[in-house]
């Protein structure tokens, strides 16, 4: 019988929001930087 | 600490969220992403004496070149050799192994930096860099696989998707480094690296925490393992040595090198080609622009395709990428003949996107060819091809570049003969594709039912 995936406690959701910005801000600051400077490259 | 690492100690309580491996996993590929940013510390390494300007003793490009291509070469010979290694070990030892490599490396390339002995950064960011680059690519690849049986290629491509994004994070981080610690008298590349090697250890081991593998016989909600294998996705293992004595692991190792071949050839070359193709109407800073678009492109490749191939199946995601890949490259020279820059770029995205697209999606077609249990080790072992791709593929364009201009061609015209070579490289790619069959089931393991019925639902320990 297989383990199930449990449904998502409020204590996972925490953690799931700062493991994601933890990974999320710095590379979402990069794109921003990136876009940043091929869109001054355009004008 | 050795327990920490244990791979027993990985296996996940009850009630722990799948979604928690895919940001361990881009813990470690955003810090060795680095590696595509490598270059900005090119020139101020050729100036660390001069300062101003370039020294007679200072360090040449010739000679800093050297440290991406071992970087890479032992990238991918490492993944090759360890990967076994790595899977039998789990994905905690390998991604501390991977951060300790990684900052280890960039550490005693500060002192080589510092002390001005290149042979110390070869050895640092080149060799022992390299083998942290390798581990830690390969490390979260099947423990992804085997959270997400329901959707293996978009979990995969979100890890490669990191490993293409950690050049954005690297490149202006570096920069904004090299000017917080550099005075009129001194280029501060060495406190540089001491301080990436920090941020980079840092970030790394909150992967290593966070990686859990699922428990023995998981399964995600909903989701009903298949029992029976269809044309093209296994539910049986191979072997890692057993895998690459198939047609099929040589196969995709051609699909995956030609593939890469085609991409990485015109990678390095896309801000000089679309200068001399569309001479007078895009400057320097423009090609500086479309080269920073198409790292976008690149990076949003690896996840939107791998995520494709869940739904219209791996190989028919490479038939895409050969037949697609194959008009835009034949295109790319009409775009030069009728001087539109806007289609230029279209069909550069596009084949940026497919070239990240192939790489995120190669483990989920192993996996579909050779099983969930070796697949990180049989993925080490076909980075070769990347290895290979990227010493042709570089080679191939300037290559042929350099016999055009010889001859009389025209600079504007002298990419066209190239782009319908990497179009006759990708119609070989779309049959090596087409060859792809199911693997024969004499490789298969011999193995108990229940560790053979993991291969989808996954299987911690071992």
């Amino acid at each position: 019988m297989a383990a199930r995936e449990a449904p998502t406690t409020s204590a996972n959701r925490l953690k799931l929001v700062l493991a994601w910005g933890f990974v999320g801000v710095p590379l979402v600051w990069g794109v921003v930087q990136t876009l940043a400077n091929a869109i001054k490259a355009f004008q | 600490m050795v327990s920490f690492l244990a791979k027993e100690r990985t296996i996940a309580h009850p009630g722990y969220s799948r979604w928690l491996i895919p940001p361990a996993a881009l813990c470690v590929h955003l810090c060795i992403g680095q590696a595509y940013a490598f270059s900005v510390f090119n020139l101020p390494m050729t100036k660390l004496i001069g300062i101003t300007q370039s020294a007679s003793a200072d360090w040449t490009l010739t000679e800093l070149g050297w440290i991406f291509s071992l970087a890479i070469f032992f990238l991918g010979g490492s993944a090759a050799v360890l990967g076994r290694w790595v899977e039998e070990g789990g994905p905690r030892r390998a991604m501390f192994t991977a951060a300790l490599c990684w900052a280890g490396g960039f550490w005693l390339s500060a002192i080589g930096v510092h002390l001005h002995n290149i042979w110390l950064v070869y050895l640092g960011y080149g060799v022992i860099g390299g083998i942290g680059l390798g581990i830690g690519y390969i490390s979260p690849v099947s423990t992804l696989i085997r959270w997400f049986p329901d959707r293996p290629g978009m979990a995969t491509g979100m890890a490669i998707m990191g490993f293409g994004g950690g050049a954005f994070i690297a490149s202006p981080l570096s920069v904004w480094l090299i000017g917080q610690f550099s005075t009129p008298t001194h280029i501060g590349v060495a406190e540089t690296f001491v301080a990436l090697g920090a941020i980079y250890l840092c970030f790394m081991m909150v992967g290593a925490a966070l990686v859990r593998l699922p428990p023995p016989v998981w399964a995600p909600a909903g989701y009903i393992a298949p029992t029976r294998p269809t044309a093209l996705v296994t539910t049986e293992n191979v072997y890692v040595y057993d895998a690459v004595k198939t047609p099929q692991f040589w196969l995709i190792w051609w699909v995956l090198c030609l593939n890469v071949t085609a991409g990485i050839g015109v990678l390095g070359q896309a801000s000089a080609m679309s200068q001399e193709m569309f001479r007078g109407r895009v400057s320097a800073v423009a090609a500086a622009g479309f080269v920073g678009l198409f790292s976008l492109f690149n990076m949003a490749g690896r996840f939107f395709w791998s995520s494709t191939s869940d739904y219209i199946g791996r190989k028919n995601t490479y038939f895409v990428f050969f037949a697609l890949g194959t008009v835009l490259y034949a295109l790319v020279p009409h775009t030069g003949a009728i001087g539109s820059v806007s289609l230029f770029v279209l069909c550069y995205a596009v084949i940026f996107s497919m070239y990240g697209g192939g790489f995120a999606t190669v483990p989920a077609y192993l996996r579909d060819m050779f099983g969930t249990r070796y697949v990180g080790a049989i993925h080490g072992m076909l980075l070769t091809a990347w290895s290979m791709a990227g010493i042709f593929g570089p080679v191939l364009v300037n290559y042929i570049r350099e016999y055009n201009v010889a001859h009389g061609v025209a600079a504007a015209q002298a990419y066209n003969t190239t782009m319908y070579v990497m179009a006759g490289l990708l119609v070989i790619g779309f049959a090596c594709n087409a060859c792809i069959r199911a693997v024969n089931q004499r490789y298969y393991m011999r193995e108990p039912i229940g560790e053979a019925a993991g291969s989808a639902a996954a299987l911690g320990g071992r």
